[in-house]
């Protein structure tokens, strides 16, 4: 960027500062880009009676110390005048009503014209600070989420397990209706079977019980039914005999 | 020297080079160009507002052809508006004075405005001849009227600024002639005459700028109704 034979030169160009900085730098000389810039000076050269610098007086301090330049410009006035090298005419007088006009107007305007110029650059600033603050806390705020992820991470061992006991006992649960619903279902054919057998027996006592009565009544012979009959006619005669008896005694 | 009050309006020559160059170019040596820089000093940031702030106002209610226009009329306000706040200077020359001068600004300009409104739309600049709601008598009358107005603008936009700006300097350099030979006699006078001289070169600084505004504002006009 500088060569050294330019840094030393800008040495001793101090009341021009960063004039020379600027002016120094070649235009397009390489291929190098003029970035990073070096900054500008933040306030401008100071100025005595808004036009002359204080270097001037600064050069003639040593040799005539204070009042020098104002002894200077006096004398300089005057001279001019006395020798109407100058000569007063009505641009005098324009000259000094302009003068008033202007002096007074920079008094009065000149700290609010400046504090409007610093405005507007603030507001240019500001709103690059805010889109960079915005940047910053979003990027912070992604952080802040991706810690959470990460913790989130870390739970997730736990998560799989508790899933896995809900599964397994899910797995039970299944189990243990399948196992019931067999269980009922051999049992039913179980019952049908003992069902089944029972009705069997019953059937065979029934059809038993049937035969034997027949085979009895068909074995009774009629004679033997004559005489059981007139046995119970009999028994009841005599059974009506004693019975009238125990009615009249 | 002083022969005559209208010798302050000769074209300086000095050894015989003229200087009317150099106060011609004089202004561009106060207009920094915008740098490169993101944010720059003050005057710079004043300046980009005010040209911001100036060309917005000038070219808000008009189309975007318009708007072609901005920069030379942006540019035209700040030549004129430091032409003639230089003038105000003692022992300047202001070119504005010049009747040549403004009128080599006005007649092409305005001249400008009336061919772009001819060529893109010959019958609206031609309808602009005539009023709407003229009685029928009137018309006539009224579209020979209106295009002599037409005709008489560039006169008008190139002596209305050269009759201000000569006026003010004139009543400038009597006045301050004024004060001056009464101070050596009647030194009240001188006062009084001072402070008129005072209040006359305010008012001539505001006229210096309100003309150039003037100026930039009746050609913006003369575009948009031509447009």
């Amino acid at each position: 960027m500088f060569s050294i034979q330019q840094a030393s030169a800008l040495k001793g160009g101090s009341p021009l500062g960063a004039g020379l900085v600027q002016a120094s730098r070649s235009l397009h000389t390489s291929s190098q880009s003029l970035a990073p810039v070096p900054p500008l000076p933040e306030k401008g050269g100071k100025v005595r009676h808004g036009l002359i610098p204080e270097e001037f007086f600064q050069l003639l301090y040593p040799k005539t110390g204070v009042t020098g330049p104002y002894m200077l410009g006096t004398g300089l006035i005057l001279y001019m005048l006395s020798k109407e090298i100058y000569v007063i005419n009505h641009e005098t007088i324009a000259a000094l009503t302009i003068g008033a006009i202007a002096v007074y107007g920079i008094k009065k305007f000149g700290p609010d014209v400046a504090a409007f110029a610093d405005k507007l650059n603030e507001e240019k600033v500001a709103q690059f600070q805010e889109v960079k603050d915005h940047a910053m806390s979003s990027l912070v705020q992604a952080i802040e989420n991706e810690k959470k992820e990460q913790w989130r991470v870390d739970g997730r061992s736990m998560l799989f397990d508790a899933k896995r006991n809900n599964v397994a006992m899910m797995l039970e649960t299944n189990y243990r209706e399948r196992l019931h619903m067999v269980t009922n279902e051999v049992k039913r054919r179980l019952d049908y079977q003992i069902a089944l057998q029972n009705l069997h027996r019953r059937m065979e006592l029934e059809h038993m019980v049937n035969w034997v009565e027949k085979s009895v009544i068909s074995s009774i012979s009629p004679q033997q039914e004559k005489e059981s009959i007139a046995k119970c006619i009999t028994d009841l005669k005599a059974l009506a005999k004693t019975t009238q008896a125990k009615a009249t005694a | 020297m002083m022969v005559n009050s209208f010798s302050q309006f000769e074209s300086p020559v000095f050894l015989t080079i003229p200087l009317i160059q150099l106060a011609l170019i004089l202004p561009w040596a106060f207009y920094p160009s915008p740098s490169p820089r993101w944010l720059s000093n003050r005057t710079l940031t004043l300046q980009n507002w005010f040209i911001g702030r100036f060309a917005k106002q000038l070219l808000a209610s008009s189309t975007p052809k318009v708007h072609l226009w901005a920069t030379l009329l942006v540019s035209l306000m700040l030549y004129i508006i430091s032409l003639n706040l230089l003038g105000m200077l003692p022992y300047t020359f202001t070119p504005t004075t010049q009747l040549s001068m403004n009128m080599g600004l006005a007649v092409p300009l305005w001249l400008a405005t009336v061919l772009v409104g001819f060529r893109n739309q010959p019958t609206l600049s031609l309808a602009h001849l005539l009023p709407e709601g003229t009685p029928t008598l009137l018309v006539p009358v009224l579209i020979i009227i209106e295009t002599i107005s037409l005709l008489i603008r560039r006169f008008a936009l190139g002596v209305r600024l050269t009759a201000n700006l000569t006026a003010g300097h004139l009543l400038i350099q009597l006045i301050a002639t004024a004060t001056l030979a009464f101070m050596s006699i009647m030194p009240a006078n001188a006062t009084l005459t001072s402070i008129l001289l005072l209040l006359l070169t305010l008012l001539e600084i505001a006229v210096a700028m309100i003309q150039a505004y003037v100026f930039v504002l009746l050609l913006s006009l003369y575009l948009q109704e031509n447009s």
